[in-house]
């Protein structure tokens, strides 16, 4: 299996410098499941031992599931400027 | 009304913005498009495949000028069912030229310049953050500023900005779903004028959908598409489901490019609002998509609902009358959009049941392998099948009507 930070390395991107998902971690403390971490295609949220989520934005794929994978309201999105390009698509 | 920067303004510049875009310039009316990316089709991701009707509507030669990629000559579902077991059908038509396969980020590039060529004035690199009501029209906020018109297109894609900011939009993830798509660079071994389009059950498990291959030029697109609400319950995290699937069929290649989006999967009875005072819904923003299980089709409706709110934007923008959006409704409703998604509604909301997809083929594939199997034991047909459904909890009558259902 081609690693996941491989494959995002495919793709092109143009950061954007204000990070353009924000997580209120307070919320995560109370969440034992943490779907996001595993309903991301680009693994933009990580489990910290702590019960926190850390937000890789940089990696985001833009696909839009921000908007639903988070039953606690938790994940605040928008589009980056700059971001991804693909050349396939 | 001076303080207006058109009579449109048009958010996203994919199938749906460019189809409305162009119609609407034909139309004579004064129109901006604004589009996130650095070009058309750089933040788009397609399956890939495009029935090709509603385009050349759009461009009568599109035949010959679109960066098409293949025709599509060959329909094969793969359904895996069981744990070693699978069913394979195929069907193949050669010379047709119904549909093609191809890549969202060469053909939305073209299509937008066809669209410059026509008049239509882009603004890309244009990201709209918020948009609001103000002095009877939508005000968009945008990273290069503030833009006002009093009829705004929504063809921003499933996350639908300009509708979301207005408050008309309430996302679930069970009526979305997520598409993960690899572009793997591998020989194909059919001739130019023949492409395959390859539908793959089951072949993960936990997850609501499937998955997909088809041919390009060059290229193969491999991908699968679920409901977001079932990738808690998946075997493989999302991140991973599109790698494991391409293992899991035994496709090798370099991959050249890993991509997701998400996509409108709502069926006809929980399509969200389209049309408001002074806003348009078209394409994805719509929730425009229909998976009957034969066909699944996005591109088509896009493309024809884009072209349908061109034209219904100059009615609205001759009577003065913003909160006359409804003439798109009833537009779209005269439309194949709206008849075929209706005409879809049965087989979808059967698709949707768990059964459907995972129950089915293992009875299915359970009484085929009792039919190849010779013993001393043997039975009718009829006698494997009441037993194999049986064994699964499913009443003869209830299969009796998801068969009624599955053929509507």
């Amino acid at each position: 299996m081609i690693p996941l930070l491989k494959r995002l390395g495919l793709n092109k991107y143009n950061v954007d410098p204000k990070p353009h998902i924000e997580v209120n971690t307070d919320i995560c403390i109370t969440c034992k499941d943490k779907p996001c971490t595993v309903s991301c295609p680009a693994g933009t949220y990580e489990a910290l031992p702590d019960g926190r989520i850390m937000v890789h934005y940089e990696r985001c794929l833009e696909c839009g599931g921000a908007l639903v994978i988070c039953p606690y309201g938790a994940i605040k999105f928008r589009f980056p400027e700059g971001g991804v390009s693909y050349n396939y698509g | 009304m001076s303080s207006f920067d058109a009579d449109v303004i048009i958010v996203g510049g994919g199938l749906a913005g460019l189809s409305a875009g162009i119609t609407a310039v034909k139309e004579g009316l004064n129109v901006i498009l604004l589009e996130r990316g650095e070009y058309s089709g750089a933040k788009n991701v397609s399956g890939g495949r495009m029935y090709i009707h509603a385009l050349q509507k759009l461009i009568p030669d599109a035949l010959e000028k679109a960066p098409l990629e293949r025709p599509i000559t060959k329909e094969t579902f793969e359904i895996y069912c069981g744990e070693n077991k699978k069913l394979v059908f195929s069907f193949e038509e050669k010379g047709k030229k119904n549909s093609y396969s191809v890549l969202r980020a060469k053909f939305d590039r073209w299509l937008a310049g066809e669209a410059e060529n026509l008049g239509l004035l882009i603004s890309y690199s244009t990201l709209v953050l918020n948009a609001y009501r103000e002095n009877g029209g939508i005000t968009l906020e945008t990273n290069r500023g503030t833009l006002r018109a009093p009829l705004v297109i929504d063809a921003s894609g499933v996350t639908s900005i300009v509708f979301r900011s207005l408050g008309l939009r309430k996302f679930t993830p069970d009526k979305w779903m997520l598409g993960v798509k690899e572009i793997v660079k591998t020989d194909i071994n059919l001739k130019e004028d023949e492409g395959e389009a390859k539908i793959v059950v089951n072949l993960i498990k936990g997850v609501n959908g499937g998955g997909f291959v088809y041919t390009n030029k060059d290229t193969l697109s491999v991908g699968m598409a679920v409901t977001f609400d079932s990738l808690p319950k998946s075997e493989v995290p999302a991140q991973d489901l599109v790698e494991v699937f391409r293992e899991r069929l035994g496709i090798q290649g370099e991959v050249l490019e890993y991509s997701a989006h998400a996509i409108p999967y709502y069926g006809f009875k929980n399509l969200p609002p389209i049309y408001d005072k002074n806003v348009i819904a078209v394409g994805d923003a719509a929730g425009f998509l229909i998976d009957d299980g034969f066909t699944i089709r996005g591109m088509d409706l896009a493309i024809a609902s884009g072209m349908i709110a061109g034209l219904a934007a100059k009615k609205i923008v001759d009577l003065k009358d913003f909160t006359r959006t409804d003439i798109y409704y009833q537009m779209l409703k005269e439309s194949f959009v709206l008849k075929h998604l209706e005409l879809a509604y049965s087989r979808f909301s059967l698709l949707n049941k768990p059964e459907t997809l995972n129950t089915y083929p293992e009875v299915l594939c359970n009484v085929l392998s009792d039919i190849f199997t010779v013993t001393e034991e043997r039975k009718t047909l009829i006698d494997y099948a009441l037993f194999r459904l049986k064994e699964k909890g499913i009443s003869l009558t209830q299969a009796i009507k998801d068969m009624v259902s599955a053929a509507k």
